[in-house]
């Protein structure tokens, strides 16, 4: 059996774990899939149908802590005996997973950017050396091994789903295992944008020219449903704030679509987004690296042809 | 929030060749010598040691084997010993083999070297030793007691792009110290601040550097020989410019090459990042990287005035060693080694003084009698002028380093050069181009477009520096960009665009065409050539947050 931890906050599920959903179903081999969602609530509904799908109701998850988590999944395992638990690699599984292992004494195949085979016999690759090797990795032993799929490695939309059935609540106690109180959440005083978890990205770069032209791509942008982002020009001189900012320097992404306003491509840009399902590229200048990793590209003034997409965009959504 | 003091017995500022000779060397002295161990401390600006060191490298094992005679059974990163010997002068298309080796570039018996592993191993011994390393801290200025150095203040940490203080802010620690080391490499900033408070330059030849821009290449099996060492003159630079290239060829098909440039070329549109790329298109380099793949860039400046320009190297608690004295035979192009041995000498000095109780210059300047009685002074005195006659050009360059082999320096005087930024030309001065007429448009700069295979423009190379710091943090470049905006790019065409081998600097023009400098600060390579070549001395460069920089793995 393969038990997938599915993550939630406030009630809302975190996309990346149909990523996590995605490779187990990849890996099972006509075996069952139990999802686990500490906390249950709403979300299970949304899973019902991609494997079974597990809750634990207990008010020390309404928010998370290391300790109700590790005790949490623990507890899972111990009553569902998989052989595989997997799990989208988010800041949350790099804070809990080791722990997790750890108290398991279960090997942790950490960051998983793809696997070989299927059902036992299955291998895990993993980079290494900030990504300049790739490892091919089989845990041992015979307990179960913790898998985490690094985000933007598996398609969510390759989920199939069976016949939904009602989710099932599992008792596992968790008053004895929790040491921690949780602070009212950090609101931070402008909302930080976490662009890994944007379905579409608007990107723009220098060839923006001013400050006063990006409304141009947030058109574009509110059209298409899409985050705004940019190279690092951009939010260096104060134009978009810094967390904005995709590239070696900023956050790393991998949307479905990807749209390129103006950007030449500058290797510490593509670091961040060559991961895109599909890249859109409006440059002026035919020769800019950008055009090398673009599925599509518009050699042209994107202050022409931008506008016209939005338009069209706009016309096509009514 | 209240700043933190550390008290230590001996600060070393700077975890290179010298500080961490020094560092073992004070550790050795504390075992053999008895009395009370000093309590060491030393900082290094880079995350981790070695990430910051950058260098061709060939090694002359004298200093090293003084030091740590079992360095081999220690497992010293030694990477191949000199094997096959070339020497070229290179024109456009050719290269011409020199008949014979001249005797200073004759490396049999010395170690090729990655300088970045060097120094981690030599952290490990320094470690091992039980001394206290602090990696991640840059010394940010230097505490003063009237004329006495009583210690160094680390940067703060967590400060804004604006100076304001983010919620991670901590203040930088003061750490105190009887005695100061400074090893804070090539144009270090608190050496240029010990100069020039204690006017430590009095007296001496103004400092020279140049600049070496170097790549690490994996090259296709069997291309050339590990071990195999060849020197360029010539192309791509003119008579007038000081420097040649370097190939050295590594284990593993990994070779090591780079261009030294002399930062006192005339050429206000001269860029030695396009000499580089020029150098690397020439037949024989071209010929070497076909088929090969680009693993690391790195760019560094280094000191090359040689031993009339070694400021006063002892103050009252501190001393100098290292890059940041100008310990560096040009004519060899070696200076890990002095860097080492002025690190032993400075560490026995200072032992020495604290077992005396006497820590003021007077107590310290035994250091200057140890360093004219070392195989310092032995090799560095008799070229001491080699760099000034490069500053007349090539060929009187070449004579007189040959006649001051000859004589071994004996009959020749002291030859003396200006600072190498006042050797920059104007536009109009150089080119004959009046840049304040509206039709006036700069000479071409030599540059060819690169091809992303053999060569790359500088932010992609920037990206194989490994360079990183937090965005949000105070630019560490201090320009007074009022010169930018008025008499610079008429004056130079705003040369700081072109020595800058990270695409720091950048002009950028509004509307109506008036000129504006963007510092992209977080490409810095901490290569400290914008401070020494910028002709109107108006950047300064400051070390950002600790941990930030270069990462310079194998360089």
């Amino acid at each position: 059996m393969i038990l997938v931890v599915a993550e939630q906050r406030a009630g809302a599920l975190n996309r990346a774990s149909w990523e996590a959903v995605a490779c187990a179903q990849q890996l099972a081999a006509g075996e069952p899939i139990a999802i686990l969602l500490p906390g249950g609530g709403d979300a299970a509904t949304a899973l019902a149908g991609a494997g079974e799908v597990l809750t634990i109701e207990d008010s020390a998850l309404a928010s998370y802590t290391p300790d109700a988590q590790v005790a949490a999944v623990a507890g899972a395992i111990a009553q569902t005996s998989p052989r595989l638990v997997v799990m989208a690699h988010t800041y949350q599984a790099r804070d809990y997973a080791p722990r997790l292992a750890a108290r398991l004494r279960a090997p942790l195949v950490a960051d998983v950017v793809g696997v070989k085979g299927t059902g036992a016999g299955a291998t895990f690759l993993r980079p290494m050396f900030q990504g300049k090797l790739v490892a091919e990795v089989a845990p041992q032993g015979d307990g179960p091994a913790i898998v985490t799929c690094q985000i933007g490695a598996f398609r969510a939309d390759a989920v199939t789903k069976g016949t939904p059935a009602a989710a099932r609540a599992l008792s596992v106690p968790l008053e004895a295992a929790s040491r921690q109180t949780v602070e009212p959440p950090f609101q931070e005083a402008r909302q930080a944008v976490d662009l890994g978890q944007a379905e579409r990205i608007v990107a723009v770069g220098r060839g923006i020219k001013a400050q006063d032209q990006i409304a141009v791509a947030e058109k574009l942008a509110a059209a298409m449903g899409a985050e705004i982002a940019a190279s690092r020009p951009i939010c260096d001189n104060g134009w978009l704030p810094m967390d904005r900012q995709v590239g070696s320097s900023g956050q790393t992404v991998a949307p479905k679509l990807y749209v390129a306003l103006g950007i030449s491509g500058a290797i510490q840009h593509l670091v961040g987004m060559k991961g895109s399902r599909t890249i859109v590229a409006i440059n002026k200048d035919a020769d800019a690296p950008i055009f090398e990793v673009a599925d599509y590209g518009i050699v042209g003034d994107l202050f022409d042809i931008v506008p016209a997409m939005t338009a069209e965009i706009e016309k096509q959504s009514h | 929030m209240e700043r933190e003091t550390l008290d230590v017995d001996v600060l070393i500022v700077g975890g290179g060749p010298a500080g961490l000779a020094a560092a073992i060397r004070l550790s050795q002295l504390a075992k053999t010598r008895g009395g009370d161990a000093p309590s060491i401390a030393v900082i290094e600006k880079a995350r981790e040691a070695g990430a910051h060191l950058l260098s061709g490298a060939v090694l002359d094992l004298s200093a090293l084997a003084e030091l740590l005679p079992d360095y081999r059974a220690l497992g010293a990163p030694l990477l191949a010993m000199v094997g096959r010997e070339r020497v070229y002068f290179l024109t456009e298309h050719r290269a011409l083999r020199a008949p014979l080796i001249p005797p200073p570039l004759a490396n049999h018996g010395n170690a090729l070297v990655s300088l970045n592993q060097l120094g981690r191993w030599l952290a490990a011994q320094a470690e091992a030793a039980g001394i206290d390393l602090f990696t991640g801290f840059a010394g940010q200025q230097v505490l003063l007691d009237g004329q006495r150095v009583i210690g160094v203040r680390a940067g703060d940490r967590g400060r804004g792009k604006h100076g304001e203080e983010k919620a991670t802010f901590e203040p930088g620690v003061d750490i105190h110290a009887k005695v100061t080391i400074f090893c804070d490499g090539v144009r270090g900033n608190l050496t240029k601040q010990l100069r020039r408070d204690l006017a430590l330059g009095q007296g001496r030849e103004p400092e020279q550097f140049a600049i070496g821009l170097k790549e690490l290449w994996e090259v296709p099996e069997g291309r050339i020989e590990t071990g195999t060492v060849m020197h360029t003159l010539g192309h791509p630079l003119r008579h007038e410019e000081f420097g040649g290239g370097f190939i050295y060829a590594l284990p593993d098909r990994l070779l090591s090459l780079g261009l030294v440039v002399g930062l006192d070329y005339h050429d206000p549109l001269f860029d030695p990042h396009v000499a580089f790329n020029r150098f690397k298109r020439h037949p024989l380099l071209a010929r070497l990287l076909d088929g090969a793949r680009l693993v690391r860039y790195g760019a560094k400046a280094l000191p090359e005035g040689g031993w009339n320009t070694v400021p006063r190297v002892y103050a009252d608690g501190a001393l100098i060693a290292g890059d940041a004295g100008s310990f560096v035979n040009s004519v060899r192009l070696k200076g890990i080694h002095l860097a080492m041995r002025t690190g032993m000498l400075a560490a026995e000095t200072a032992f020495e003084a604290l077992q005396r109780g006497d820590t003021s210059a007077a107590g310290l300047s035994s250091y200057q009698q140890r360093l004219e009685a070392s195989p310092v002074r032995t090799e560095l005195e008799p070229v001491r002028s080699v760099h000034q006659a490069f500053s007349h050009g090539l060929v009187p360059g070449l004579l007189f380093a040959g006649a001051a082999m000859l004589t071994r320096g004996h009959w020749l005087g002291n030859l003396h050069s200006a600072s190498g930024h006042t050797h920059m030309r104007t536009l109009r001065w150089y080119y004959g181009i009046d840049m304040a007429s509206p039709t006036a448009t700069p000479a071409a700069t030599r540059a060819v477009p690169p091809d992303r295979v053999l060569t790359f423009d500088k932010v992609t190379n920037v990206h194989f520096a490994g360079t990183a710091h937090d965005e949000d943090q105070p630019a560490h470049l201090l320009v007074h960009t009022e010169v930018c905006t008025s008499i610079c790019g008429t004056e130079y065409g705003h040369p700081c665009t072109r020595f800058c081998p990270a695409n720091v600097y950048e002009i950028l023009r509004d509307a109506s065409g008036a000129p504006r400098l963007q510092i992209n600060a977080s490409n810095c390579v901490h290569c400290k050539t914008c401070d020494i070549m910028d002709p109107y001395g108006v950047i300064t460069w400051v070390p950002p947050e600790g941990g930030g920089g270069p990462q310079y793995t194998g360089m």
